[in-house]
């Protein structure tokens, strides 16, 4: 029942289960930092899975890792020549590109045509590989040493590497966001586009340059939920995993350090659906756990757009508006 | 040698028409081009849409389709002209599935209401639910300036679970041999026991919804306001309009229209609620809503065309063998295409030397 070694577990559960949310939010707070609203993560998530899935099987791991980055740049960069450069509305942009992503993905993991970009990537690719509908996970590591700290070693550090990769590109992110001049400019351009660029910033650059970031990420949070965390195809496997991450953009405020707690609680959840009506708590219960990450953020939002948090940690001023330089 | 973009202070009609065909055309070449990509014979895909609207058969199962869609769409035109980004039509469909199924149980588990008035009080539940629902973040909105776009896109994964809480629990067919479905709606519940054809009552009832918008819209005070609302805010409200209660009228009724929507597919279609019932239809509801350039008459065709691609969807998925997908492509370019002709129709672009 409920001891340390079930709360370890579960904790690790939701260090595995959350990395999907932090990756992916990682790249939105960037591109919402500096003014753009990606609504169309859940389909980059879901093309970094596809693509995963295919590349995984066709030439391993670490092309699939490569292709996954590449098509997410491509995908992060064409939103910014629509959002960005023709100035549409992003809302209107995202749901395009999400209803994209969902079938480009469903349509490339069909059965045929999935065969044919297999063989034409690695024509030596054994039957097995090309009919499965799974992909080898990538392999845990386990940190030397810090892994038999008790409890809080088998919770963070008996991962695979992206895990390791996402928890410290947080960091980093977090250093780069506040602590450098780019930070600045990129918040800047989120902030008050036209002060910053009387200031000599170029918005457009700025703006491209997040969009790319977080398309990469995205696709890369897609390219982990399926090698990392969950290697079974299922079409529309990301199931709304894509509009939780922005859900978490808002719970951390956007910070790249609060987004690791937010990650954490957000996975928990996820790990305690499959955990509780193994106890045989309430079997209706994970419905309404499974609400809980959407009805906290409509809470959190509320919250923020009250006059006094507003001003300390809301959200960035121009954020969702084309930049048009007068 | 460069470009320069000119802003457009008005547009004819006939250029926007023209922008509009064009770039619909450069939408079908767009999804055949992928499909040639992909090693599909766009030649076949297409055949397939234009065998389904020119079939009497699958074109009156193709209005069918489009109808829930086309409701929903019919409340988005309203709700973006006041520029209320409600994304949340999906959990609004879902709403409505869940009143009008709600009305059909209290009568066949405890004979509350009686039979004749089970229909009606369906529509009514459904539309207050879909319109509550949707009330609510235009009530944050109203009042504490809360954004609505990401409410409105979170309530729809709210309701997705919520339905499919009931359906899991409480309201499972005691008889399903424990699959997650309600019981089958009797006879006296379903649209198709009039005319013989849910479509038959469901699309006259669509033109009656698109002509009382039309009129709200161009010939009421309230619709007049609410198009102020949406273009210009700061005026409406020097103009001295109450902004929270036209918002907050304009809501419930998109978001109730969203959730007639949601009784068309249990009472209309598949006849029962079962998890899952509405996939995406919220999300297709706004592109409807932006292809007909938020003209509630316009709405209607393309709501047909929508629905004409699901059903062409099925055909695919069984003579091609491709996912469902295929149909979402589609969906996505001539989505993408829209918007892109939306920035010329915004924008003339013009060379200088």
């Amino acid at each position: 029942m409920i001891d340390v070694g079930w709360i370890s577990s579960v904790l690790a559960g939701a260090v595995s289960a959350g990395t999907v949310f932090l990756i992916a939010s990682l790249g939105e707070m960037y591109a919402e930092r500096a003014g753009v609203l990606n609504l169309g993560m859940e389909g980059m998530m879901i093309i970094g899975a596809a693509v995963a899935f295919i590349f995984t099987n066709a030439l391993g791991h670490g092309a699939a890792l490569l292709a996954v980055v590449l098509i997410g740049l491509v995908l992060g960069v064409s939103h910014a020549v629509f959002s960005v450069s023709l100035k549409l509305n992003q809302v209107v942009v995202g749901l395009a590109f999400t209803i994209l992503g969902l079938g480009v993905s469903g349509l490339i993991t069909a059965a045929e045509i999935r065969k044919r970009f297999i063989l034409a990537l690695n024509p030596e690719t054994p039957e097995r590989l090309v009919i499965t509908q799974e992909a080898a996970k990538l392999p845990v590591i386990p940190i030397p040493v810090l892994k038999d700290i008790p409890v809080i070693g088998p919770v963070f550090f008996n991962h695979n590497v992206l895990v390791y990769f996402a928890f410290t590109l947080s960091v980093v992110m977090w250093f780069v966001l506040f602590r450098t001049r780019f930070g600045l400019s990129l918040r800047s351009c989120g902030e008050n586009p036209s002060m910053a660029d009387s200031l000599g910033v170029n918005v457009y650059r700025m703006r491209y340059i997040s969009m790319a970031i977080c398309g990469m990420l995205g696709s890369l949070a897609g390219a982990y939920l399926f090698i990392g965390y969950q290697p079974f195809w299922v079409e529309g496997m990301t199931a709304g995993r894509g509009f939780i991450s922005l859900a978490l953009v808002i719970l951390a405020t956007w910070s790249p350090l609060r987004a690791i707690l937010g990650a954490l609680l957000f996975g928990g959840v996820e790990t305690l659906q499959f955990r509780l009506p193994l106890l045989g708590v309430a079997a209706q219960l994970p419905q309404f756990l499974l609400m809980l990450p959407y009805i906290v953020t409509i809470i959190t939002l509320t919250l923020l757009s009250l006059e006094s948090v507003r001003k300390r940690v809301g959200a960035p001023a121009a954020l969702g508006i084309p930049y048009t330089r007068e | 040698m460069a470009l320069r973009l000119e802003r457009r202070l008005e547009i004819s009609r006939k250029l926007s028409a023209s922008i509009s065909a064009f770039f619909i055309i450069l939408a079908i070449i767009a999804a055949s081009l992928v499909f040639e990509l992909l090693g599909v014979s766009s030649v076949e895909t297409l055949s397939k849409i234009y065998y389904v609207f020119t079939t009497p058969a699958t074109l009156l199962q193709a209005v069918l389709r489009g109808l829930p869609m086309g409701f929903a769409a019919l409340g988005l035109c309203l709700a973006f002209k006041m520029n209320f980004w409600n994304i949340g039509a999906d959990g609004q469909i879902y709403m409505g599935m869940m009143a009008a199924t709600g009305i059909v149980l209290m009568h066949a588990y405890y004979g509350l209401i009686p039979e004749p008035l089970v229909l009606p009080a369906m529509v009514a539940a459904s539309f207050i639910a879909g319109g509550v629902y949707c009330a609510l973040p235009a009530f944050l909105k109203a009042r504490l300036g809360v954004n609505e776009i990401l409410p409105t896109l979170m309530l729809n994964y709210v309701a997705m679970r919520f339905v499919d809480f009931l359906i899991y629990g409480p309201w499972r067919d005691p008889k399903g041999f424990g699959f997650p479905v309600s019981i089958v709606f009797p006879d006296y519940a379903r649209l198709d026991s009039f005319l013989g054809h849910s479509a038959y009552v469901g699309f006259p009832g669509a033109i009656a919804v698109a002509a009382v918008l039309y009129g709200l819209l161009q010939k009421t005070t309230l619709g007049f306001e609410m198009r102020v609302m949406g273009q210009n805010i700061e005026a409406a409200r020097y103009a001295g309009i109450r902004l929270g209660r036209t918002l907050l009228t304009g809501s419930l009724v998109a978001g109730g229209l969203a959730g007639i929507g949601g009784l068309v597919i249990v009472s209309g279609i598949i006849g029962r609620l079962r998890p899952g019932a509405s996939p995406g239809y919220g999300y297709t509801a706004i592109i409807i809503a932006f292809l007909s350039g938020l003209n509630p008459w316009l709405a209607l065709p393309a709501s047909v065309f929508f629905g004409g691609l699901l059903v062409a969807g099925d055909v695919i998925q069984s003579t091609l063998n491709l996912p469902f997908a295929a149909v979402q492509i589609f969906q996505a370019t001539i989505f993408l295409m829209i918007i892109l002709g939306e920035f010329f129709k915004r924008y003339r672009v013009k060379v200088v030397r």
